[in-house]
């Protein structure tokens, strides 16, 4: 059975002012994942998200959140009322107060969960009566994320929630994340530029860089995919290219030659016996490898 | 909720505003018979066009409803409250660093402007109806009488033309993203015109002659044109501003 997709992106575009910040995304992230939304700086990954919530329109392809379109006014309005959402400034209305903003929060999602709002003011240890203004950033970071848990939204869109924080807090409100995933049926896309904190929570990834979506799918699999095959010659090692798929990347660097795949490492390493090496060495790559790999290959 | 939030965003604005008109609509009324006292010593003999507006604005202060008009409605409350209409217009409903965290609620943009459109203008309505309402409450402390019913005609003047302020610097405030633009561009339309308004001001219904209501006061005829057009502007700067929030990116 195909599964159930929570966001589509399909051939996405987007220009603000003749400058060009998606550039055809695909995207697709199924129901009950966590998927870390990986890019650098500018990648597109915010632009994303705020398409994704009718904040921004599509120049042009198509978007849908729960079957939805996000940029036709009603139906935004729906995708919202199951989203719950964190931006990366975590800017909220500092004349109020944090029992004030969970208040006014709640009058808008008839399905707030009580519950784990009195759970995340206990252990979040969120001052009810201080303005959100005198509130530090890290405070501030966890009471915009109670905002979105205690939706009872079915999608969180989460940009960079652990920007700026130290790593101690960045660490708790990734296991607050986990552990809030584990006890519904809550999807998760979450952008970040950290590699390890995707690493750490997330089932599946989407690589974007410049407007692109260079990479996708479970973590698992990609880790299973992806090898770096390592050659090693007597003398240089041969200018040769690969008939193989799967070949990402080569590289030649005195008697060594490296290969970078994607998939098929099999028939890859059968290809380089044929070259004769002394020896032939293959093995997993890291999350960073991969990214930095995909990210290099479209420079 | 949102009437709420609209309400903490404009309140300080409001409550300013608010408080400069109780204080100039007390000083307008308790102030007149020092003023009367000094009528005399005014230059009414000589030839010209000075001469005669001086002459003109004396004659008007001589009887209690002329100065309460030419004071409060046709000067104090005449400005303040365009002031206030355009301060209450910028902030504009999604300006502020929050606006990520307000559009990530289940609101359509039409209804937040709505709110925040309907907030400012009740806070307007309040700001112009409620101080010009002490004249007839503080009059017999000076001997003198006002008209509810013709408070309630200036103050429906004054506001239904302010609301065009209001609606052009809340327009303004959806065309551009920071505060000061708006507010900038809105006070120095203000100033063309009442520069305008100066120059002609032997034209009959100039924008803040319709707003005091002079006409009223005159021969009591009512500026129906005016009000009518200021109005419509009113209402074309408002779905303006629908339609450009609804279209804008953030």
């Amino acid at each position: 059975m195909a599964e159930r997709l929570i966001v589509e992106a399909a051939d996405l575009r987007k220009t603000y002012d003749g400058v060009e910040a998606l550039r055809g995304l695909n995207l697709q992230v199924p129901a009950g994942s966590i998927c870390g939304f990986l890019g650098r700086n500018g990648a597109g990954k915010t632009t994303t998200i705020k398409i994704l919530l009718g904040m921004a329109r599509p120049t042009s392809g198509i978007a849908r959140v729960f079957g939805l379109a996000p940029d036709s006014p009603k139906t935004s309005v729906e995708i919202r009322r199951r989203t719950g959402f964190v931006s990366e400034e975590k800017e909220l209305y500092g004349y109020m107060t944090v029992e004030e903003l969970i208040r006014f929060t709640a009058a808008f999602f008839p399905q707030w969960r009580a519950d784990l709002q009195q759970r995340y003011l206990r252990n979040f240890d969120l001052p009810p009566n201080r303005k959100a203004k005198l509130l530090s950033r890290g405070m501030r970071t966890k009471l915009a994320l109670l905002l979105a848990l205690c939706r009872g939204a079915e999608l969180l869109l989460l940009d960079e929630p652990t920007s700026g924080l130290d790593p101690a807090m960045a660490d708790e409100i990734l296991q607050v994340l986990v552990a809030h995933v584990a006890d519904g049926e809550t999807t998760v896309f979450f952008s970040s530029h950290q590699i390890a904190e995707i690493e750490q929570i997330a089932d599946r990834v989407a690589i974007i860089d410049r407007g692109r979506a260079v990479l996708s799918g479970a973590l698992d699999e990609l880790r299973a995919n992806f090898r770096r095959i390592q050659l090693v010659f007597d003398g240089d090692a041969p200018k040769t290219s690969f008939r193989s798929a799967g070949v990402e990347r080569v590289q030649r660097s005195g008697r060594v030659l490296t290969v970078f795949s994607s998939k098929g490492a099999e028939q890859i390493i059968e290809e380089a016996r044929a070259m004769n090496p002394v020896s032939v060495d293959a093995g997993p790559v890291s999350l960073k490898e991969i990214f930095l790999e995909t990210v290099t290959a479209e420079e | 909720m949102l009437w709420y939030n609209a309400w903490l965003e404009t309140r300080w604005r409001f409550l300013i505003g608010l408080a400069l008109l109780l204080c100039s609509v007390v000083a307008t009324v308790l102030l007149y018979p020092q003023l009367l006292k000094l009528i005399p010593l005014a230059p009414t003999n000589g030839s010209g066009e000075l001469a005669q507006k001086i002459r003109e604005s004396v004659e008007l202060l001589r009887q209690y409803r002329g100065y309460v008009w030419s004071k409060w409605f046709g000067d104090n409350l005449l400005k303040m409250a365009t002031l206030f209409a355009i301060l209450l217009g910028t902030g504009g409903v999604l300006s502020g660093r929050a606006a990520m965290f307000t559009l990530s609620m289940p609101i359509s943009r039409s209804r937040l402007l709505g709110i925040r459109a309907a907030t400012g203008l009740a806070e307007l309505f309040i700001l112009v109806f409620i101080p010009s309402l002490f004249i007839p409450l503080l009059s017999p402390a000076i001997r003198q009488s006002y008209g509810v019913g013709t408070v309630l005609i200036h103050s429906a003047c004054v506001f239904v033309v302010a609301a065009a302020f209001f609606g052009m610097t809340l327009l303004l405030s959806t065309i551009f993203s920071d505060v000061w633009r708006p507010l900038l561009i809105a006070l120095a339309i203000a100033v063309v015109i009442g520069i305008h308004d100066e120059i002609f001001y032997r034209q009959p219904y100039t924008v803040f002659r319709v707003m005091s209501g002079e006409s009223y006061f005159r021969g009591g005829q009512m500026p129906w044109g005016g009000l009518l057009l200021s109005a419509i502007v009113s209402a074309v700067m408002y779905y303006g501003a629908v339609a450009k929030l609804a279209r804008r990116d953030f």
